[in-house]
């Protein structure tokens, strides 16, 4: 079993090294520049990719932006595509302001309110940014100012990429207003997608006149001042339906409709949400959560080792292959990376089970499901917010619950006689029912919090979830095998180092 | 060394319904003091360098505006306005005004730290989620005590330990509430979003406490020669060590926070710890006394006739 031990140890400093090098693979790096240099390149170590963790708006500073729309005067059924339309306005809108990767979620409540959710990271002028984002869309037709006798050769409706959108365009009558609906159809001959217009009374005629002027010239729709296509007219078109047929894709299609639909269905939003917070304040709430999440650390581990002794020290191991492979699930880690990570945490925690002989379908499928959803954490980014950290810098606490259950366990049984090697192991096994049973309830709180929708309480939620899910791994299996390799003769005469007096004669009384 | 804890019970019992009727007296009396989160409302956050002006400057320069409800509080190193939800307009014309008191200084400097404004609607639907999601989870570990129990029944039924553990963690809640009522009416402490994820997070870690005691009830009864009184303080005194240590490390984690973690989530993390401490002192002092005393109302007519 030591032999095995080993093996299970060497598997387990290499996923240390990988998680290792994910969370702090910008101080690798440097190192090994520093070493290259100061050995004239002689050492060379391989560079690693360094990845970011992403930081919530109140850790880097930003603002949050809830927008109610009005939806009233939009018939049920296209209030769906209208809020969608109108959120792509205002992702069009943030996306010319410069942010990095803004948030613009449309989002139905509870309560059946349709909202629009914008997350803005570090933008600096706030002000303008809301001003922008209210402004109601304005969707025009142009033609072109001065009529040329330059009749385009090629056939039709097409969106025509010599023309120049930028000049030389004027307004005409026809606005977003007169338009009823714009949807997507697919050409009943060859099956490419198509962008059809339905206008009202009014709007069929306003149309048929410009078509009527502007017959092979390129007609300009313009939403905020921007073009957003520019088909050239066949012919002159009655009864207020027209085609936008050309060489686009369906997502290109999708997104011209949603375009016209927003400026034919706009929809009124007014600010009733906004959390702002300057980058400075955030930047020092990142160090205040450094400081308290290394005091916590400290403090967990100094009483485990002056409380547990040996078992303790073994347990703060474990504690640190606890918190860099929480702080690496926190990463976005590529695929590869997830997977192998995954796996190894899975298929050791049920090869330990095995050993323990307390393995059996249901446990089985509990990891099974716990290897999955911490898959997915690990592929996608965990955006860390101030009570995100609080929920890790807890998990810290509680993630040697686990332990504190064993120990507490193993002493009981030395104190009945058993030597350590079997009082350990019947620590493990008596002590798993309470884990479990204690983790499961609080995996079912987490699972309630990530579903309760404040992204705060999602991100604790989400946190304290990765945390429980990984001490399951840190405590049992590696605190497991730790505990194999060390034991031995030397360790039966010095019970004290486990926390218990007993007389050598005691064992063989027993 | 056993610790007479179970029998012992009426003394435990007597101060936690003491304290639970304090808890509920605090909160008829005094309320939550509900933060912006839940009431709807405007914080801003400012900073002035090399220059503090006084709440009566601050308070005059916005005397134009018209603002209802307005409260100023200066921190360590910045002010904290307060005042009803307004629109992004009044939060420029404040802004405006609070800059030109930094703007007549020599030397002086301004900054918005944050500024949060919150529509009522928004409030209302914070508190029906928070009740819904508490509601959720009460729920959720019936279920799974009762389940994870369904092969203990004698002498408590299963779904008998399910109740235990709620009426524990209804004295958990009730005793941190009414300790949160009791810091916003002496301090101002507010109850805002993080909250409700430190009470549903106390819920959960309550539980899992007061599971762990069952374990051990659950193990020791098939094979104990004692009877249920004494199996269950048996039980108790061994969990005990477990219990203790396991929340002072959590309460140690939380120390960290409270301590270097900044104001923002002090009361955050200091509901936590209230809640983690009381969480644990009722799976030792409630939850297991509680099926005692049920066992003994229901099995006591049969003995004495």
């Amino acid at each position: 079993m030591r032999a095995k031990a080993w093996w299970i140890l060497l598997v387990i400093i290499l996923f240390v090294a990988v998680v290792g090098l994910s969370v702090g693979g910008n101080f690798y790096n440097t190192f090994s520049r520093f070493l290259a240099d100061k050995t004239n390149k002689i050492v060379v170590l391989p560079l690693v990719k360094e990845l970011p963790f992403s930081l919530g708006l109140d850790l880097q500073g930003g603002t949050h932006l809830v927008y109610q729309a009005d939806v009233q005067n939009i018939p049920e059924k296209d209030r769906a595509g209208a809020l969608e339309s109108a959120r792509d306005v205002i992702e069009r809108r943030v996306n010319a302001f410069g942010v990095s990767e803004p948030v613009v979620q449309a989002n139905k409540s509870l309560g059946g309110e349709y909202r629009i959710i914008t997350e803005l990271a570090g933008v600096k002028d706030v002000k303008e940014a809301i001003k922008l984002i209210g402004e109601t869309p304005i969707l025009e037709f142009k033609e072109k100012s001065q009529p040329t006798a330059v009749v385009s050769p090629e056939a039709s409706g097409t969106v025509e990429a010599n023309v120049d959108l930028n000049e030389g365009w004027q307004n005409t009558e026809l606005t977003g207003k007169y338009l009823k609906r714009a949807t997507i159809q697919f050409n009943p001959n060859d099956g490419t997608p198509e962008v059809s217009l339905e206008f009202n009374t009014e709007g069929a005629q306003l149309f048929e006149d410009i078509t009527g002027r502007n017959v092979g010239q390129p007609v300009a729709i313009f939403l905020d001042g921007y073009p957003i296509s520019a088909p050239t007219v066949n012919e002159k078109i009655t009864g207020g339906q027209a085609v936008i047929s050309g060489h686009f894709n369906v997502e290109e299609a999708k997104l011209l409709v949603k375009r016209l639909n927003s400026g034919a269905l706009p929809v009124p939003i007014t600010l009733i949400s906004q959390k702002t917070v300057e980058a400075s304040l955030g930047s020092q709430s990142i160090d205040n959560s450094l400081r308290a999440g290394l005091l916590g650390l400290l403090l967990v581990s100094l009483f485990m080792i002056l409380y547990y002794r040996l078992p303790g020290l073994l347990s703060v191991l474990s504690l640190l292959v606890y918190g860099l492979t929480v702080l690496a699930i926190f990463k976005a880690l590529p695929i590869v990376i997830a997977l192998v990570l995954v796996i190894i945490m899975v298929g050791l925690v049920f090869y330990t089970f095995n050993e323990l002989k307390i393995f059996n379908g249901t446990l089985a499928m509990l990891f099974a499901v716990i290897g999955i959803l911490l898959f997915f954490y690990a592929l996608k980014p965990i955006t860390l917010t101030l009570s995100g950290i609080a929920g890790f810098i807890l998990s810290v606490g509680m993630a040697v619950d686990a332990n504190i259950l064993i120990f507490s366990r193993t002493r009981e049984e030395l104190k009945q006689g058993k030597t350590v090697s079997q009082a350990i192991d019947a620590g493990f096994k008596r002590a798993w029912p309470s884990i479990r049973d204690g983790n499961v309830s609080t995996i079912l709180t987490c699972l309630v919090l990530m579903f309760f929708g404040t992204s705060s309480v999602q991100g604790f939620g989400t946190t304290l979830f990765i945390g429980i899910a990984v001490s399951l791994f840190s405590a049992i299996v590696v605190t497991r095998t730790l505990f194999v390799i060390i034991l031995g003769e030397w360790l039966e005469k010095r019970v004290w180092l486990l926390g218990v007096r007993r007389q050598p004669e005691e064992i063989k009384n027993n | 060394m056993i610790y007479r804890i179970i029998q012992r019970r009426k003394i435990f019992l007597t101060i936690s319904s003491l304290l639970v009727a304090a808890s509920i007296a605090a909160l008829a009396i005094w309320g939550l003091n509900f933060g912006i989160d839940f009431t709807g409302g405007s914080l801003l956050e400012v900073e002035y360098r090399n220059y503090q002006p006084t709440i009566t400057e601050i308070q005059d320069s916005l005397k134009d505006l018209g603002l209802n409800s307005l409260v100023i509080q200066p921190t360590d190193n910045s002010v904290i306005l307060k005042f009803q939800n307004s629109s992004e307009d009044v939060h420029q014309a404040i802004l405006g005004k609070l800059q030109s008191l930094a703007a007549a200084q020599e030397g002086a400097s301004f900054k918005e730290l944050q500024f949060d404004a919150v529509g009522p609607s928004i409030g209302q639907e914070l508190k029906s989620k928070s009740f819904n999601a508490t509601a959720i989870v009460f729920v959720l570990i019936i279920l799974y005590i009762s389940f994870s129990f369904r092969k203990v029944s004698r002498p408590v039924a299963s779904w008998k330990y399910g109740v235990a553990a709620i009426i524990a963690l209804i004295h958990d809640v009730i005793f941190t509430l009414g300790v949160f009522s009791a810091l916003g009416h002496f301090w101002g402490i507010e109850i805002n979003t993080p909250f409700i994820a430190a009470i549903l997070t106390v819920l959960g870690y309550s539980v899992n406490d007061t599971i762990i005691v069952f374990d051990r009830i659950r193990e020791n009864l098939p094979k104990s020669s004692e009877d249920f009184e004494n199996t269950i303080n048996r039980s108790v005194n061994q969990t005990l060590v477990r219990s203790i240590n396991t929340s002072f490390s959590a309460i140690l984690a939380l120390l960290a926070i409270i301590f270097l973690g900044g104001s923002s989530i002090r009361d955050f993390a200091l509901a936590l710890a209230i809640g983690i401490f009381v969480g644990t002192y009722s799976s030792i002092f409630i939850a297991s006394p509680v099926l005692v005393v049920w066992n003994n109302l229901t099995h006591r007519p049969k003995k004495t006739a």
